[in-house]
């Protein structure tokens, strides 16, 4: 008995820390609970995509990714495109001779190649491991042609950075989160 | 919206378009793979600081983290700055918080409220990197590290400001090793990420205990965390020899409170803090909530609009990229304006609130600092103890067992 009441004070702190542990707990775990029930939560996994209807090929996506060279690469939209001999998105507005010496061309790292079908047309594709998503082209065509240039983030370079560095400063809000059946936006389907 | 200047081509010649499949993204067996072994590594570190008492399994897990979630998973999504994900899925109603993203927040809650803090141990990537380098631990006096722990928390309310507001991901953008996991990134980030390393080196851990708000989080979460981390399970010889190893300065030496406090000196003491408390976080929400205006500058609107003003205040300058693009959009700067005011009331409220929050957290560790505890022995201070398990070896009574 009189053991019972000699507790040294070590014994009674420990019991009202104990006390004081499952309060704060109890409360912590309410919150967490009430906040829970408040967060909209999904299976699906977040990506960041380019609205290329709302892109003003400002040539920030070239500059601002996070990777040496950006996970922001061109498409094309073979389905939109004109075919046309005078492509606006391969050559320069003021070119002379239509040739393909590089001065004459947009693309700074000569990612695209062209290819003759048949008179007149000619068929335009894009090699991704030179596009460095500069944008160029795609304003060349975007002004000048159907607009089957556009800008995308290439899903499986993309480090899915938990805010994008380029969505950031993008002064047109074009990048936003989207879900995977969103991966991407291309014009072909639209 | 697609405008076709020119026809679809008619081909005669049988051309069939390409067909182009683009990439798709990662596999999303990744993120389970990730949350697997946030668990596993959470449970090695828990067996090896509360059963094992071994030191040796927690450097093998910090390796190991250090290779797969930071150098080769390169350090996103990652728990601390999950708590922005979780703010913005709470605030903003367009964004679903994916579940992977809310286990990597909660999981290491949970297992904090359990073991102590085994995912700062070495599980976290941040802390495994600092915890390799660190060879000496230059001791700080208690009223430096007071003062510099109240930096995480600050830090923690204007994350929470600026993810609520959908401004800016601030973990995100001021993270100093995420450079160094990527191999590339912001320079001036990469160059804060190396002194901070190299300050490591001689001081445990610096980013953990004065920058990192997972980790205020996570003190709390210690401190009532059911298994407690023990230095060892005999008796302690007061030898002092695992005070001077633990990097992060979390266990208390002895100290005898020799002046008994008389009845009325304490009733005054109490009624003292019950003043101060209010008072200090009602003025600190005053303080931050009458800032909430320039603070909202951070929001990319705002700022917009703040140029859209400044241009038309002087239309000789250059007009800025945000603004021609803005103008070329053909966008109004009406709704703009009532998007903008929108914006800055939402600034105002969490602005007093996180305000209030600062508050509270500098009246706490003021009045914990005033009140001294009598302690027989050597103690771990639960909030700050990382599970590091560095004290194990230094514990003479802990060595004569094995
Ligand atoms: S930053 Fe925006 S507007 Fe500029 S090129 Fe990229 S998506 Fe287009
Ligand atoms: S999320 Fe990161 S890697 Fe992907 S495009 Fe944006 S900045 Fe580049
Ligand atoms: S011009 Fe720029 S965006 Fe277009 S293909 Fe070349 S590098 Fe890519």
């Amino acid at each position: 008995m009189s053991e019972d009441l000699k507790k040294s004070p070590m014994d009674r702190r420990k019991f009202f820390r104990t006390c004081g542990a499952i309060l704060a707990g109890g409360s912590v775990l309410g919150t967490v609970g009430a906040v829970a029930s408040k967060l909209k939560v999904s299976g699906a996994d977040v990506f960041w995509q380019i609205d290329p209807f709302t892109c003003t090929q400002c040539g920030r996506c070239e500059t601002d990714c996070i990777l040496p060279v950006s996970a922001v690469k061109c498409f094309h939209a073979n389905k939109v495109c004109g075919y046309c001999d005078l492509c606006g998105g391969y050559y320069r507005p003021s070119v002379k001779d239509l040739n393909t010496a590089a001065e004459n061309l947009m693309c700074p790292t000569g990612a695209i190649t062209r290819k003759f079908v048949e008179e007149p047309y000619f068929e335009y594709t894009i090699d991704e491991d030179l596009c460095n998503g500069c944008g160029k082209c795609v304003k060349g065509c975007t002004s000048f042609g159907n607009g089957s240039l556009f800008l995308q983030v290439q899903q499986d370079l993309c480090l899915k950075c938990n805010e994008c560095n380029i969505a950031k400063v993008c002064p047109a809000d074009a990048i936003k989160r989207v879900s995977q059946d969103e991966a991407y936006m291309l014009k072909d389907h639209a | 919206m697609i405008v076709a200047r020119f026809p679809k081509p008619d081909f005669s010649s049988g051309y069939e378009y390409p067909d182009i499949v683009h990439p798709a993204p990662y596999e999303q067996l990744w993120n389970w793979i990730d949350i697997f072994l946030l668990v596993a590594l959470m449970g090695v570190v828990a067996w090896a600081a509360h059963k094992k008492h071994s030191r040796a399994a927690i450097v093998g897990v910090s390796l190991f983290s250090l290779a797969y979630f930071g150098f080769y998973r390169s350090g996103c999504v990652c728990s601390v700055g999950s708590i922005q994900n979780v703010v913005l899925a709470l605030t903003d109603s367009g964004y679903q918080l994916p579940l992977y993203v809310l286990l990597l927040f909660v999981l290491p809650i949970i297992f904090t409220m359990i073991f102590g803090r085994v995912f700062c141990a070495g599980v976290c990537p941040l802390g495994a990197l600092q915890e390799i380098v660190n060879v000496r631990n230059f001791r700080m006096s208690r009223a430096v590290t007071s003062a510099l722990s109240v930096i995480p928390w600050i830090y923690l309310a204007f994350t929470i400001l600026y993810a609520a507001t959908r401004s800016q991901f601030l973990i995100c953008k001021f993270d100093p090793f995420i450079g160094i996991f990527r191999l590339g990134g912001d320079v001036g980030m990469i160059v804060f990420g190396v002194l901070l390393l190299l300050l490591s080196i001689f001081v445990g851990r610096p980013f953990c205990r004065f920058l990192c708000p997972y980790g205020a989080l996570l003190s709390i979460f210690g401190s009532l965390s059911w298994k407690k981390v023990e230095v060892t399970r005999k008796e302690c010889i007061n030898c002092t020899l695992c005070h001077m190893a633990c990097p992060v300065d979390a266990i208390r030496p002895p100290y005898a409170n020799k002046v008994k406090e008389d009845r009325l000196a304490g009733v005054k003491r109490i009624v003292m803090y019950a003043v101060l408390l209010p008072v200090v976080t009602a003025l600190c929400a005053l303080l931050i909530g009458s800032g909430s205006d320039a603070l909202s500058r951070a929001h990319k609107d705002v700022y917009l609009y703040d140029l859209i003003q400044q241009v038309e205040a002087n239309p000789e300058m250059d007009i800025p990229l945000e603004v021609e693009t803005f103008n070329g959009l053909g966008r109004n700067v009406e709704d703009l304006r009532t998007e903008v005011e929108a914006i800055q009331h939402d600034y105002k409220v969490y602005s007093y609130l996180i305000g209030a929050l600062i508050g509270l957290v500098l009246s706490v560790k003021l009045i914990k600092l005033s009140t001294k505890r009598t302690r027989k022995t050597y103690e771990i201070d639960d909030a700050n103890c990382l599970a590091c398990g560095k004290c194990f070896n230094y514990c003479p009574q802990e060595i004569k067992k094995k």
